[in-house]
């Protein structure tokens, strides 16, 4: 059983699962947590905290729900020297994540141009299964994709230096390296580059619907009722075929290293090792994949709000990672050491004064970028210190799903829902409508109950909530 | 229950496959045919293409995730939907077998659902005399 520390978070002592070398922590209330109690999450959370060379705690957010080895919502930090690095800790979807950007208009002055919008976007940006993107790369030109990520993509037209300073990491993890990256994985990718992908990828247009904190939303470039638009993105092919190559890499590896684990998923190895390394420099490849991707795709996008709206000034408010492991420097036990964080459906949240933060945000924190499923809110938080020092500076990434594919589908038809959807007043465009219903709002976790809890256990605060006006999914 | 078949299964956030046949080659065939239906409707692949494939892996059930790993790159990395497996031989730790679709055509394969990727979680693989079964889930 979970011991209760305070009302938003639960132990999971060492002595709850033979093996376990670090305690468990999940932030939930009491009604997240008999969801979280509902499939494997637990358990997986115990599992990881059998890994060696774990530091902290082994971390679930409130978002949390069963995955593979990792529970997705889960949160790892390794000593570099005793630790291992977990493919399965990063998840297929490498830097799968979100990006917000910012029209310089109020969306009740543009109300009857929202639905013209969203379907411009939907033919601008390529965003179903299987299809290829606007552009083919060849070999070389893939390689600096990999290696450059967003600079690459400005580097070709698409966006500006601007931009750069409101990406995690700028955009572009310096790492990595095209050759840790198979023949294989590169032509899933080669294709993809500039495609918004299905499952739970969208695009949606939103209003701001409420501000919290008036002075952090305008040192972000957030105002009450302005017009917003959310790309949900990854690495698409590429890099979900390098977590696969990898997992096969780390099990081969483990044999080596005489290490075994409690769930294959979880296949891991030393940090520093050669297969470690070599990891590390495919998994940046892989996220600059991603940087380049909703690059691209905000470049789409000022062009058909350009179109359509005729109105110039889109701006990046910020781009955070899902799905990624880097080394940061974080304070254990009263002392810096560099650590490597892996999060998997969890975000960074940094406090103010962080030196990874640009210039303009150092005294207000990171913008937390929480989207909600569809048709529901999503939410723009802010670092904290307390997240610096209870979760590594991460914290959740979206509502969590409750209910299964099948279940979704079963329970709801496409016309239907798209019928609630217009009910309330959101314009729908999707590439496929069985994927649609797999997506509907209830299957997934309460996420203004879900941004309370982090916001309620500090870990991040509200600055302003979002609302959908259409929804493009692929 | 017909002796050699798939099911889709739940899982909370993606899919899984448990496939049945009288031997495990058919129910590593099976496994494949229903990774293809998640992904598009097989009755609009023709089958007129042939693909040599032999994979080695370190165990079995590595086996089991790189088949269908590279069923999976054949449609996303060189876009050649399958409908048809044939496992020739099937080893400890080997298989041969010849695959036959099409090259992807996105006027008539309408794509279900992106698969990500074939995981080990939970995967298991029962071989006895006369009906084997396989069980894996996929990353949606």
């Amino acid at each position: 059983m979970f011991t209760r520390i305070d009302r938003y978070r639960h132990l999971i002592p060492k002595s709850y699962k033979a093996g376990m070398l670090i305690d468990g922590l999940v932030f939930a209330d009491e009604h997240l947590l008999p969801q979280i109690e509902a499939d494997q999450t637990k358990e997986q959370v115990a599992n990881v905290a059998t890994l060696p060379g774990l530091v902290g705690r082994s971390l679930a957010m409130p978002d949390a729900h069963q995955g593979y080895g990792f529970c997705i919502g889960g949160v790892a930090a390794a000593d570099l020297d005793e630790g291992v690095v977990s493919a399965g800790g990063v998840g297929f979807d490498i830097n799968c994540g979100v990006r917000l950007l910012s029209v310089p208009a109020a969306a009740g002055d543009v109300a009857d141009r929202i639905e013209p919008l969203i379907h411009q976007l939907f033919r601008d940006i390529p965003c179903g299964t299987g299809r290829k993107g606007a552009l083919s790369l060849g070999g070389r030109e893939l390689d600096g994709v990999l290696c450059d990520g967003a600079e690459w993509a400005i580097s070709r037209g698409y966006g500006t230096e601007d931009d750069l300073t409101r990406i995690e990491e700028h955009g572009r993890l310096g790492s990595a390296d095209a050759a840790a990256v198979s023949n294989r994985a590169k032509e899933r990718g080669h294709v993809q580059l500039g495609t918004l992908g299905s499952g739970n990828h969208f695009l949606e247009i939103q209003r701001v619907d409420e501000v919290y904190d008036e002075r952090v939303a305008g040192v972000f470039g957030l105002r009450q009722g302005q017009l917003m638009i959310l790309i949900h993105s990854g690495s698409r092919g590429l890099g979900h075929q390098v977590c696969t190559d990898y997992l096969d890499v780390m099990h081969d590896g483990m044999k080596r290293y005489r290490m075994s684990v409690v769930d294959r998923q979880l296949a891991c190895v030393p940090v520093g090792s050669p297969e470690g390394e070599r990891y590390l420099k495919a998994m940046a490849a892989a996220a600059n994949f991603a940087f380049a991707n909703r690059q691209m795709m905000t470049h789409w996008t000022r062009e058909a709000v350009q179109r359509v709206l005729g109105i110039d000034g889109v701006r990046v408010v910020y781009d955070i990672c899902h799905n990624i492991a880097k080394r940061e420097a974080h304070a254990v036990g009263g002392r810096r050491t560099t650590l490597l964080v892996h999060r998997k459906g969890a975000t960074r949240a940094f406090p103010p004064g962080h030196p990874e933060l640009p210039a303009d945000l150092k005294d207000v924190g990171q913008p937390v970028l929480i989207p909600g499923s569809m048709g529901t809110s999503s939410y723009v938080l802010v670092g904290t210190e307390l997240a610096m020092q209870e979760t590594f500076g991460s914290c959740c990434h979206g509502a969590g799903r409750a209910m299964s594919r099948t279940q979704a589908k079963r329970e709801t038809s496409a016309d239907a829902l798209m019928r609630d959807m217009k009910g309330m007043g959101i314009h729908v465009r999707c590439g496929s409508r069985a994927g649609l219903t797999e997506e509907k709002p209830d299957a997934y976790k309460d996420v203004s109950r879900v941004v309370d809890v982090v916001h309620n256990a500090g870990l991040a605060r509200k600055v302003a909530r979002l609302v959908p006006l259409a929804v493009m999914k692929g | 229950m017909k002796r050699r078949g798939y099911e889709i299964l739940e899982h909370p956030a993606d899919l899984g496959i448990s496939a049945r046949g009288e031997s495990l080659q058919e129910a590593f065939e099976e496994a494949a045919k229903g990774l293809t239906a998640i992904i598009l409707d097989p009755a609009t692949i023709r089958p007129q293409t042939a693909l040599p494939v032999s994979i080695t892996a370190s165990d079995r059930e590595q086996l089991l995730v790189r088949w269908l790993s590279e069923v999976l790159y054949l449609f996303d990395g060189k876009r050649f939907p399958c409908a048809e497996f044939t496992i020739h031989e099937l080893g400890p730790t080997w298989l041969v077998a010849t695959v036959r679709g099409e090259d992807l055509d996105a006027s008539r394969h309408h794509t279900r659902l992106d698969v990500k990727a074939v995981t080990y979680h939970q995967l298991d693989i029962q071989e006895f005399a006369g009906q084997s079964r396989v069980r894996v889930f996929l990353d949606i």
